[in-house]
């Protein structure tokens, strides 16, 4: 009975931090969640909801696999990482999570690595498999901008704080949707935590997904010749509803803005579809995108490294394949 | 004012990096090193800030093997006033941190500059870190920065998904750089001479009062990224090989 009832306290309950916008949550929640729900084993699985529209955002996640939601808005409408980690840590403490999981986007980037600190645990940023149970867990992550993958176990002390690599888990949701109870969480305002603010937002007037939440990526290269060529690329990525990318040598030349650049010194993207136009495939430009589940690539050149990377390669002119390949997908699409 | 910027050796970006048969470790002797690039960035804002700030100082930070010292002789080329280097034949990231905080905390600088990732682990930890364990702001990733001023607080441009923050932190503060803050220059023939006159502190993690182990990962193998099957090679008129291509989506990966 003794054993039962140590086993019974430990039983580990998952963390899973949702980002949300236009308060609905983020497509990676989905992932979360569905990794959580491998990892809970018979533990709960909690999600944390902060700021504006938190709590409508929190509808969504009981069908998706969270048991409890936890939502905070008051004191979370600017984004400051003092307070948001406030939150992250109060509920930790209280739940005494064996791993806290983050999609890997901004927010994690701010927040992983201090929290992790914070609870004496340890980090795994990005991983693209992840599986455990009882608080022993086993992972793999790519390191050197992708160039290797690391195999690695933790089993604490402290929780796991991981990231998870945007379309890396297939999301799936539960037979029977979990309670997803809603909870009001209350974090003290304090003035402390106001020492890092957000005061601005720009938001960018693209209506294109993010680069890296993406399913479909379109990329052009420096062979575009031009800022203006790059219509060409928007104009397929458009016909797609893909994020737009470019390579770093085209965003060197002043084709395209650097909030757009694939590879190590840019945005590391992970999605079902990539095509690369004119892009020969620097060893830095294949570590942000080579774990992309399709590829092609339209080239002149039949060796360069990503034609040889691409499932399907297009040997010709991408002045005149482009056009011709946004047509045929409009085609095909509307049929 | 009081500056300080941390700096990483990695291997460069191009370096074939292999692992070992037994998959158990990396074949990572002999690779050519660099600073990581991000921290790059860091140096430069750390050297702008000085320039913009009369009677500033800067004091540039690594930890790791021998090797790492050529991070520091690459700061002095650019005029960094003073280095040091805590040594260790291998540092994780925790205890780097702590090491780094165990020499800013008592004359804590105004701002710590760092890159927003090491490029050799890839895990975005150490800034958060480091400004936890001094109980101080941090800003993740700025593409954009300016001092206020009356030099209290600074102003951060950082981007995230949809857009840019813009964010203001009131100092002291660590901030992680990210590409597009500015361009880093490159030491003079008379830097790099003016150089050899100064000396690295080197200290060990014991010497800082830094003992017992980080709560780590156990990296339990190493492989190369997973190989794609080779592809296809199409090579038809612009049409029909859009054509093929669309179809092969559809019915061969059933993605589109």
């Amino acid at each position: 009975m003794c054993i039962q009832f140590v086993k019974r306290i430990r039983v580990p309950n998952i963390l899973v931090i949702i980002e949300h916008s236009a308060s609905r949550p983020k497509k990676v929640a989905g992932e979360q969640l569905t990794v959580a729900r491998a990892l809970a084993a018979g533990g709960e699985v909690h999600a944390l909801l902060l700021g504006d529209g938190a709590r409508a955002a929190a509808i969504d996640l009981g069908p998706l696999g969270a048991d409890v939601v936890h939502v905070e808005e008051g004191g979370f409408e600017r984004y400051a990482s003092l307070r948001w980690l406030r939150a992250m840590a109060a509920l930790s403490e209280a739940l005494k999570p064996s791993a806290i999981l983050f999609g890997a986007g901004s927010m994690a980037r701010d927040l992983a690595g201090r929290l992790t600190m914070r609870l004496g645990g340890a980090l795994a940023s990005d991983c693209v498999q992840l599986s455990g149970s009882d608080g022993n867990f086993e992972l793999v992550r790519p390191v050197y901008g992708g160039r290797v993958r690391i195999s690695a176990s933790f089993a604490g002390p402290g929780p796991l704080i991981a990231t998870l690599r945007p379309n890396a888990f297939e999301a799936q949701k539960p037979a029977m949707p979990a309670a997803g109870k809603i909870v009001a969480l209350a974090i003290p305002e304090e003035p402390y935590d106001l020492r890092s603010v957000v005061t601005e937002l720009a938001k960018s007037s693209s209506t294109r997904p993010e680069l890296t939440e993406a399913s479909i990526i379109v990329s052009g290269g420096r062979s575009l010749g031009s800022a203006e060529n790059f219509k060409l690329i928007y104009d397929l990525a458009d016909a797609l509803g893909a994020a737009p990318g470019a390579s770093r040598a085209a965003v060197d030349a002043g084709y395209a803005p650097h909030t757009m650049q694939v590879g190590q010194t840019g945005k590391t993207v992970n999605p079902v579809l990539y095509i690369a136009c004119g892009i020969r495939g620097a060893i830095q430009h294949l570590a942000g995108m080579r774990t992309s589940k399709y590829i092609v690539a339209i080239d002149k050149d039949p060796n360069a490294p990503l034609m040889k990377m691409a499932d399907y390669a297009i040997v010709g002119d991408l002045f005149q394949v482009l056009p011709a390949l946004t047509e045929e997908f409009k085609r095909v699409l509307k049929s | 004012m009081k500056l300080a910027v941390c700096l990483k050796l990695v291997p460069a970006t191009t370096a074939d990096i292999r692992v070992a048969a037994d998959g158990k470790s990396l074949q990572l002797a002999g690779l050519e090193t660099i600073i990581s690039a991000y921290d790059e960035y860091a140096l430069e804002a750390a050297l702008k800030l000085r320039e913009s700030a009369a009677g500033s100082s800067i004091t540039a930070f690594t930890a790791g093997p021998e090797e790492c010292l050529k991070c520091i002789q690459h700061a002095f080329a650019l005029g960094v006033d003073s280095g040091v280097h805590v040594k260790a034949t291998s540092i994780d990231g925790a205890t780097a941190a702590r090491a780094a905080a165990a020499l800013f905390k008592d004359a804590l600088p105004d701002v710590i500059l760092c890159g927003r990732q090491g490029i050799d682990d890839d895990q975005w930890f150490f800034p958060g870190a480091l400004a936890e364990l001094l109980d101080i702001p941090h800003v993740t990733g700025v593409s954009a920065l300016m001092l206020a001023p009356d030099g209290t607080s600074a102003q951060c441009r950082r981007r995230i998904e949809g857009g840019d923050q813009v964010i203001e932190v009131f100092l002291p503060a660590v901030i992680s750089c990210d590409k597009g803050l500015n361009e880093p220059r490159a030491p003079t023939l008379k830097g790099r001479l003016d150089a050899k006159k100064k000396q690295a502190l080197v200290k060990t993690p014991a010497e800082l009062g830094i003992s017992g182990e980080s709560s780590v990962l156990r990296i339990s193998a190493y492989s190369p990224p997973p190989q794609k099957n080779t592809g296809r090679t199409i090579e038809l008129a612009p049409a029909q090989a859009a054509a093929e291509v669309v179809r092969l989506l559809r019915e061969e990966a059933k993605i589109i």
